[in-house]
């Protein structure tokens, strides 16, 4: 079947995460609908609370504490996103890079422990880590038994089931959204590249920079955002990660 | 996965040529809000809390702006006693105008907050009064009816500082309700 009657209802609902808005929408079905989108912001939050920078307790603010040569155990999302991550980093020779530069090299994952190699380095998985809590969510969501529906966590989202979702994308400059494209069974994610940010789009004569965004489109969330980063540092929308993990990219204003 | 381009975004390479448009999302109301943060309350009762010059100094005190001395307080009740309260709110960002609830138990931490509804717009139409005016207060014959279709917005991650601001507000504001007995 293709698409929903115009009927269907959905039940959407929205919450603050990771800085941002996140909203579950799912096909109104079930009894206890509510609870299930209940359980999935619950996923969320788990997720949040071992990656935030910002929550004293979470793994990466307990990382930072450490002096080089020191390690502590991960909790499981913490292990699966650094895996990704270190992953990404050696595919993409670099050009991804949650240390931001700070020691690419000063940090390593041997089995549910995280190594500290080098005093100066600090990880941000703002690039990587939202989308693998909304592949979390959409896991929660149809573990309960929800049929189609979507997630999305301040732009990098998911859409799952018999659903057309139809994406906008924000005009940063002059404010308001334009059609872009519709999303069946998959994940789309863009990154918002300034003129001050590390990228092959902000590159070039200064009267010639403006801001410029990277989306992609993949099967998982994890890799749709993470490969943004990859293609606005690259500016290649045919870099040969994208193969790898079915994922297409698009560079606009 | 089955990614369709849009026709403009075809037609004009994705560029900011293609036209505009608001878009509007309703969650919820204040009302299912307050009833999905507690439950097994079979009563709320509102309560208008009013803070006189000196609490607001208090907030100023604390690094919680006041921004206003009324807050309409729900007391969540089951059989006469007291199990927390739920204060919403609306707050301005640079494109957007977003409504939400703060759910908060009688240890007076945070409970839940939802998001009840967000507008983006072009900008420049929130700092109208008339154009804000229209969502005050606002029910399910909201003017702006763009939000009955699902679309979803993607775009540089929008930034959720004020609504976190807002929550830190209105935790500091029932926690000296309470300490005044105005909520008791």
């Amino acid at each position: 079947m293709n698409g929903r009657p115009a009927w269907t209802t959905w039940l959407r609902r929205a919450r603050p995460l990771f800085g941002t808005l996140v909203e579950i929408g799912v096909h109104a079905s079930h009894a206890d609908d509510h609870g299930t989108i209940d359980n999935a912001f619950a996923a969320l939050r788990d997720v949040q609370d071992c990656l935030s920078r910002f929550d004293v307790d979470s793994d990466i603010a307990r990382f930072h504490r450490l002096r080089c040569g020191e390690s502590l155990l991960m909790r499981p999302a913490t292990r699966q996103v650094l895996g990704a991550a270190g992953d990404l980093q050696l595919a993409s020779g670099g050009a991804f890079d949650i240390s931001l530069g700070t020691a690419p090299a000063g940090w390593r994952c041997e089995g549910d422990r995280l190594h500290k190699l080098h005093d100066n380095v600090r990880l941000d998985l703002g690039g990587i880590g939202k989308g693998y809590a909304v592949d979390c969510a959409v896991q929660v969501l149809v573990a309960h038994g929800c049929a189609a529906g979507w997630v999305n966590a301040g732009g990098d989202l998911r859409a799952f089931g018999d659903v057309e979702l139809p994406l906008q994308l924000r005009d940063e400059a002059a404010g308001g959204t334009r059609p872009f494209a519709s999303l069946r069974d998959g994940a789309f994610a863009t990154s918002h590249f300034d003129r001050h940010s590390r990228s092959q789009l902000s590159a070039g004569a200064e009267e010639d920079r403006r801001p410029a965004h990277a989306s992609v489109a993949a099967p998982l969330c994890l890799w749709a955002d993470a490969l943004t980063k990859v293609v606005a540092v690259s500016g290649d929308t045919s870099h040969p990660l994208l193969a790898r993990f079915d994922a297409q990219a698009w560079l606009h204003c | 996965m089955r990614v369709v381009l849009a026709a403009s975004a075809i037609v004009a390479g994705a560029s900011a040529a293609a036209p505009t448009s608001a878009f509007a999302v309703d969650y919820l109301s204040a009302e299912q809000a307050a009833k999905l943060m507690f439950p097994d309350a079979d009563a709320f009762e509102t309560r208008q809390v009013a803070l006189d010059a000196a609490q607001l100094q208090q907030l100023d005190a604390q690094g919680t702006r006041g921004r206003s001395a009324n807050w309409p307080v729900r007391v969540a009740k089951r059989a006469g006693a007291t199990l927390g309260f739920v204060v919403t709110d609306g707050v301005i960002g640079k494109v957007e105008l977003i409504d939400y609830a703060v759910g908060i138990g009688l240890d007076g931490n945070i409970k839940q907050v939802e998001i009840l509804s967000y507008r983006e717009s072009h900008g420049f139409e929130i700092r109208l009064p008339a154009w804000r005016k229209q969502f005050v207060g606002k029910g399910s014959a909201s003017t702006l009816r763009i939000g009955d279709d699902i679309a979803n917005i993607s775009g540089a991650t929008l930034s959720c500082t004020h609504v976190t601001d807002g929550v830190r507000r209105i935790v500091a504001v029932v926690a000296l309700a309470r300490r005044a007995g105005a909520l008791a």
